[in-house]
């Protein structure tokens, strides 16, 4: 069933009502809280550009973790070296996980895929992990690096109920513009991909062109929630982006829904709340998660969104926009 | 009569074996050209050779006298060959009308950033194809099945979504691979009507493999016979059926 005009417009405005509501958490809640949710928002965005390659491109691939410590060092080295404003480095970390995205990607366009493709993310990611241990110099090596304290019209940013709006500004714009380009001829030509690469060049559509641009948008995002995250622990060091970052952001996008934004939501949310629960049990922590996203996964094969999607189809997407 | 595309000596090596060997045709608007011949003929990897999916060893493929062969599949679908699969090219998981939107895909306006920002000039021209891709399917009076997922549609409209999706920017050239193969006999001439009216009316010049011989024969204005990799004749159904190399192949040596 695909959502009515009305519903679409309930939809709509939902979009822009829920972030509205949201202001008024940092009144509502104490530090612990807000940390966590704070924690949400960057996993919401990581999630959501992991999804975008292996969810609606359909490309095995492991550069993620990459993508995020590329965005997390690029905030880190622009404030601590440069001295620019921790704000003004966020587009800054996107562009750079952008680049990321078209290096990890860029052998597609001589014809490599899934598996092969897979394996060159991995290494990517890998590779990344030894520049930022070995280029001392820049990175601080095993040491890493800390942001410097700021403070923006009078705010401080290491207040976590400041850290809040600046994320949930960047969340938002980053949501909306990627379900702009899902709603879009640019949405349907990766998603054209997934379904069937061969049909997709017989309509005039230049495949490769198009794995590379689901790549570089995934690792524009992801490189934004680097540079929040960077924010967020005030402290940037390899161990934060290992295979461990890479298997959680995995688990998040199959709980939230392969392939759906609002399931990109519903993952992070889920797997990042979850854990907080799981201290109280200490030594079985990994066993009681792993056997929650066992059990999701079990029963909601499509994750978390499919639930939704059951409930109303107010929660189905339409790649299309009239 | 121009031709829109000619094929000259077409040939596709594969490990030292020929699996197509200087087969030329030529194809005006309008014109159904019919290619038939037992299994293992080479008539789909005419196609493939044609489409640029499998690159040619030799010879020419000649769009309004520009050679495209050895140009890569999208390169030849934007110059105005398009081609449907034997086993279905459909994206299951998207709409029928999304489906159909893909076919559009070069024609829609706005780049990469104007779609990202939601700008005027991407959601007017998305608007404008929209309402193009809901004419294309009233035509086939499948409107109602526009935001159906092409996997829940049954095989005979399934392949018509294909084609409505094919033809949707309006291509000079149409390759049919097998359009009505596992049709119920009513679907089957509903199909041909269709590509009649696609050459008829639209003036689509189209080559169309098709094992059915009866439907051929009623239905293309002339008819290419292949077997083992060559073309062995060529003329209108009137020709073909009395044709003796024709008979051999189909029916041995007399």
């Amino acid at each position: 069933m695909m959502p009515t005009q009305s519903q679409l417009r309930l939809r709509t405005v939902l979009f822009w009502m829920v972030p509205l509501a949201l202001l008024a958490v940092p009144l509502l809640v104490n530090s612990y809280v807000q940390f966590i949710v704070n924690s949400v928002l960057i996993y919401a965005l990581v999630t959501l550009g992991f999804n975008f390659v292996i969810g609606n491109l359909g490309q095995l691939a492991f550069a993620n973790t990459a993508f995020f410590g590329i965005g997390a060092y690029a905030s880190a080295i622009a404030t601590t070296s440069l001295g620019l404003p921790w704000l003004a480095t966020i587009p800054l970390a996107g562009v750079a996980g952008a680049i990321g995205g078209f290096l990890a990607s860029g052998a597609a366009l001589r014809g490599i895929r899934f598996y092969y493709l897979a394996i060159i993310t991995l290494a990517f990611g890998e590779l990344m992990r030894w520049l930022y241990v070995h280029a001392k110099s820049v990175t601080g090596g095993t040491d890493g690096l800390s942001l410097p304290r700021e403070t923006v019209m009078g705010y401080s940013l290491t207040d976590d109920r400041v850290k809040f709006y600046v994320f949930l500004v960047v969340t938002v714009l980053l949501f909306k513009a990627t379900l702009n380009l899902l709603r879009s001829h640019v949405g349907r030509s990766i998603m054209a991909v997934r379904e069937n690469e061969v049909a997709t060049a017989s309509l005039g559509i230049p495949t490769s062109r198009v794995i590379v641009t689901g790549f570089i948008w995934s690792g524009f995002v992801v490189g934004c929630a680097g540079s929040l995250f960077a924010l967020h622990t005030s402290y940037v060091f390899p161990e934060s982006f290992g295979m461990l970052h890479l298997i959680i952001s995995f688990a998040m996008v199959l709980v939230g829904g392969l392939g759906s934004v609002l399931g990109a939501v519903l993952g992070a949310a889920a797997l990042t709340v979850l854990p907080e629960y799981l201290r109280s049990f200490p030594g079985m922590e990994e066993l009681f998660f792993g056997l929650i996203v066992i059990a999701v996964l079990l029963v909601l094969p499509q994750g978390l969104a499919s639930l939704l999607r059951r409930v109303s189809p107010i929660f189905v997407e339409r790649f299309y926009r009239e | 009569m121009i031709n829109l595309l000619e094929v000259e000596g077409l040939g596709v090596r594969f490990a030292g074996l020929d699996a197509l060997k200087d087969v030329s045709l030529n194809l005006a608007p309008g014109q159904i050209l019919a290619v038939i011949g037992p299994n293992g003929a080479g008539k789909t990897t005419l196609f493939n050779a044609i489409s640029g999916y499998v690159r040619p060893s030799t010879g020419q493929v000649r769009l309004k006298g520009h050679d495209v062969a050895g140009a890569s599949p999208h390169e030849i679908a934007r110059h105005g060959i398009r081609r449907t699969f034997q086993n279905g090219g459909l994206f299951p998981a998207l709409t029928v009308l999304e489906n159909v939107l893909t076919g559009l895909h070069a024609q829609t306006g706005g780049n990469f950033l104007d779609v990202l920002l939601g700008r005027r000039r991407a959601l007017e021209s998305e608007r404008e194809m929209i309402a193009r891709a809901r004419k294309l399917l009233s035509l086939m009076q499948m409107e109602k099945m526009a935001d159906m997922r092409a996997a829940d549609l049954s095989g005979g409209q399934q392949r018509i979504v294909e084609i409505v999706r094919t033809v949707a920017s309006d291509p000079p050239i149409l390759l049919l691979d097998e359009p009505a193969v596992g049709l119920s006999p009513l679907a089957r001439d509903q199909m041909m009507e269709i590509i009649h009216r696609m050459a008829g009316e639209k003036g689509v010049g189209i080559l169309l493999i098709e094992h059915a011989v009866e439907l051929v024969m009623a239905g293309a204005d002339r008819i290419l016979v292949m077997a083992a990799g060559q073309r062995i004749a060529e003329g209108t159904p009137q020709e073909i059926r009395e044709d003796r190399a024709v008979l051999e192949a189909y029916l041995g040596h007399a």
